[in-house]
């Protein structure tokens, strides 16, 4: 098994081992049942079971339905645990999971050092960024940034805005699409232009009824020119450590030489009263690994790059821990181990409920043999062996197990087209309010899940049908 | 000619817990190809039990039973099976159809543990065998939709299907009236002619009588073991 630890489908493809397994046995037992038979009295046992089940349609319904309900809550559940993990995965791969974010992180108020400055001097300098450029093609592109909490003004119009002074490739990694102008250039940054780039909620604030292309916006004292709109763009989760969760709307993009050379190197806070200043030179800085992250050595590359990252900081910051460093693959890696820990859960649910289910195909075919005692001693009469009836009560109680997997996959199946489907519907009718519920149809499980309803009809089948077999055929015909 | 039916020293005995019952203590008996056997005697006589180790749905304790050549008294489950399949025509007192099965699929069922083929031949046979019986009309019906007389001419039917060497009848008139009753000894006996070997036990002397050779049990023994004349048939008016 050691072969498959570490493969994303590992608990899967040992399930899916473990019925094959089960599947296996079935077939040796239907295969020493049917001894010298051959497909055609496996067709005739196969027809008959099918036959006795119609004469007892409700009853036959019943006891599958234990296998049916487990079958398709498996199949749903599944799909919408996939989704909804499937949305945590894409949420993180949207923050860039090559990405090795720095951060500069104001130190706790040190007494010792008494330094009761009015501004406090941390966080990343040009000096790391100069070193982070020394990594070489491994690391695509280095993208620093920093940010004022400003307002941002249009006339009588106020938006609490956050301006973050950054460069043209802070696009590349977010791969954000613009709604109308362009992005940042490389001209902006050069020329230290006042110009800026709204995000879709902030436009909408300050310019409700015009476009904004070409119009001027204020900031602290100076005019900017709007180049560019982006469009709406999803916030990140806050799971974990120190990324808290962003929400990109309300920013303002401008160059990052820009905010050196009008906003200077000081950052004020207003904050309650008193007011705070702090010298950071880049608040943040991203690093994009040139690596693959579906491969196991891609991973490697960027938790190397990562661990060279902290190093530098390391050298650089001494003991003074003003940065943070952000591995979104440590995060992307979490989720998927979550995601495992999920799916296991989930099958053992789904195995108990299947358990339950052969439980009760056992109990009505104890009922049944017991009621066709009759049956099976006139059969013993006309010559029918052991094997025989045990062939029989096998056959049927796996007809059963797979028209109520088969019946399971399809109500699985629609509940995962139907209910999302619904569910949208009741949101936009403003019946609830909610996220859609994202499924995703994860297809070994529709096979396993069948193999397993089929694997159960084996297993709780071969009890009552060897019982069936053991019977005395005189006391058998007698039996009324 | 050999007998088809030969048993010795035939021994059966019951265990109830401590309790042991001898029920056959020794039988010594020899039935001839053809003939028409009546086993009779009162309850607790041993008839039944002698009927089942002839059915070889049975085995004896001790003694031996030879039906033809084979000695059917040491065999394996699997091989009586065979045997029952084979060799054995069953006729019951409560006729003992499958109430799902239809009449054809009835006659047919002892052929689904003969490892053949069911094929068109095989359906034809027992669509020929219903129609002998006097079930041409009623080949798709099932035994509760037919009269006793007629599930009891069905269950014939299925007996004759594998052209069984012996046919054993238990009480086959036991739940039906005296005409309809009539009936089905004459069809019995129609076989009889036509070279079959027939082993019934009733309790009824009328029905009795219509075999060729009267056993009597008693106490797990032979009591009796008499030749109906031809006389006595006449007497009958048959």
């Amino acid at each position: 098994m050691s072969l498959l630890d570490g493969h994303p489908d590992a608990f899967l493809i040992k399930v899916a081992l473990l019925v094959g397994g089960g599947l296996l046995v079935g077939a040796v037992a239907l295969r020493w049942a049917l001894a010298a038979a051959g497909a055609a009295k496996l067709r005739r046992g196969v027809s008959l079971a099918f036959k006795s089940l119609w004469l007892h349609k409700l009853r036959s319904f019943l006891s599958v339905l234990g296998i049916i309900i487990g079958t398709s809550s498996v199949i749903a559940l599944m799909a919408f645990g996939e989704g909804s993990m499937q949305d945590a995965l894409d949420d993180i791969k949207r923050q860039g999971a090559t990405n090795i974010i720095v951060r500069s992180v104001k130190p706790p108020d040190d007494s010792a050092t008494s330094a009761r400055n009015f501004v406090t001097a941390y966080g990343l300098t040009k000096r790391d960024l100069d070193r982070f450029r020394t990594f070489g093609d491994v690391v695509v592109r280095t993208v620093p940034l920093r940010v004022f909490p400003t307002e941002a003004r249009v006339a009588e119009r106020l938006v609490n805005a956050r301006v973050i002074g950054t460069t043209p490739e802070y696009a590349d990694i977010h791969k954000f699409a613009t709604a109308g102008g362009r992005f940042l250039a490389e001209t902006d940054d050069r020329d230290r232009k006042n110009v800026c780039v709204l995000g879709a909620e902030a436009a909408d604030k300050l310019f409700p009824f015009e476009d904004p292309l070409g119009r001027v916006v204020q900031m602290r004292g100076f005019d900017f020119t709007v180049v560019g709109v982006l469009r709406e763009r999803m916030g990140t989760g806050g799971t974990g450590g120190s990324q808290a969760a962003e929400e990109y709307n309300r920013d303002i993009y401008i160059p990052l030489a820009t905010t050196v050379a009008r906003f200077g190197k000081i950052i004020y806070v207003r904050a309650s009263g008193s007011r705070m200043a702090e010298q950071v030179e880049y608040t943040q800085v991203t690093l994009t690994v040139d690596a693959e992250v579906d491969t196991e050595e891609g991973r490697e590359r960027v938790k190397a790059v990562g661990g060279a990252v902290e190093a530098v900081l390391r050298a650089e910051h001494g003991p003074k821990r003003d940065w943070a460093v952000v591995i979104p693959l440590d995060k992307l890696e979490e989720a998927e181990r979550a995601k495992r820990r999920f799916l296991t859960l989930m099958a053992m649910i789904a195995s108990i409920s299947l358990l339950v289910g052969g439980i009760g195909i056992m109990n009505i075919m104890l009922a049944t043999v017991t009621e066709r005692t009759r049956e099976i001693g006139i059969r013993r009469a006309l010559g029918a062996k052991q094997k025989d009836i045990v062939a029989q009560f096998l056959i049927e109680a796996v007809v059963q197990t797979t028209v109520g997997g088969l019946c399971g996959v399809v109500m699985g199946l629609g509940a995962v087209f139907a209910v999302p489907a619904a569910w949208s519907a009741m949101l936009d009718g403003g019946w609830f309010t909610g996220i859609p519920l994202p499924a995703k149809v994860h297809v070994p499980i529709v096979f396993i899940s069948l193999g397993f309803s089929v694997a159960v009809g084996v297993l709780f089948g071969l009890y009552p049908a060897w019982r069936a077999s053991r019977l005395d055929p005189i006391e058998a015909l007698r039996h009324d | 000619m050999p007998p088809i039916v030969r048993v010795e020293n035939l021994v059966k005995n019951y265990y109830m817990g401590t309790q042991t019952v001898h029920v056959l203590k020794g039988l010594n008996l020899a039935f001839d190809e053809g003939d028409f056997v009546a086993l009779m005697g009162p309850s607790g006589s041993g008839k039944s039990t002698l009927l089942n180790v002839l059915g070889c749905l049975d085995k004896p304790t001790g003694g031996s039973y030879y039906l033809g050549e084979m000695n059917v008294a040491r065999m394996t489950d699997d091989q009586l099976s065979e045997v029952r399949s084979t060799y054995l025509g069953f006729i019951f007192q409560s006729y003992n159809l499958l109430p799902q099965y239809t009449v054809v699929e009835n006659v047919e069922l002892p052929l689904l543990y003969q490892g053949i083929a069911l094929d068109e031949r095989t359906k034809r046979r027992c669509v020929d065998l219903a129609e002998m019986v006097g079930l041409g009309d009623r080949l798709d019906h099932r035994p509760l939709q037919l009269s006793g007389g007629q599930q009891q001419r069905v269950a014939i039917a299925r007996s004759l299907v594998n052209d069984p060497h012996l046919i054993l009848g238990d009480e086959p008139t036991g739940n039906l009236d005296t005409k309809t009753s009539v009936e089905i000894m004459q069809m019995l006996r129609t076989l009889n002619r036509s070279g079959k070997t027939i082993i019934m036990v009733t309790h009824e002397n009328d029905i009795a009588a219509w075999a060729r050779r009267v056993v009597r049990l008693r106490d797990g023994r032979v009591e009796s073991d008499t030749r109906n004349d031809a006389r006595s048939v006449v007497e009958m008016g048959l």
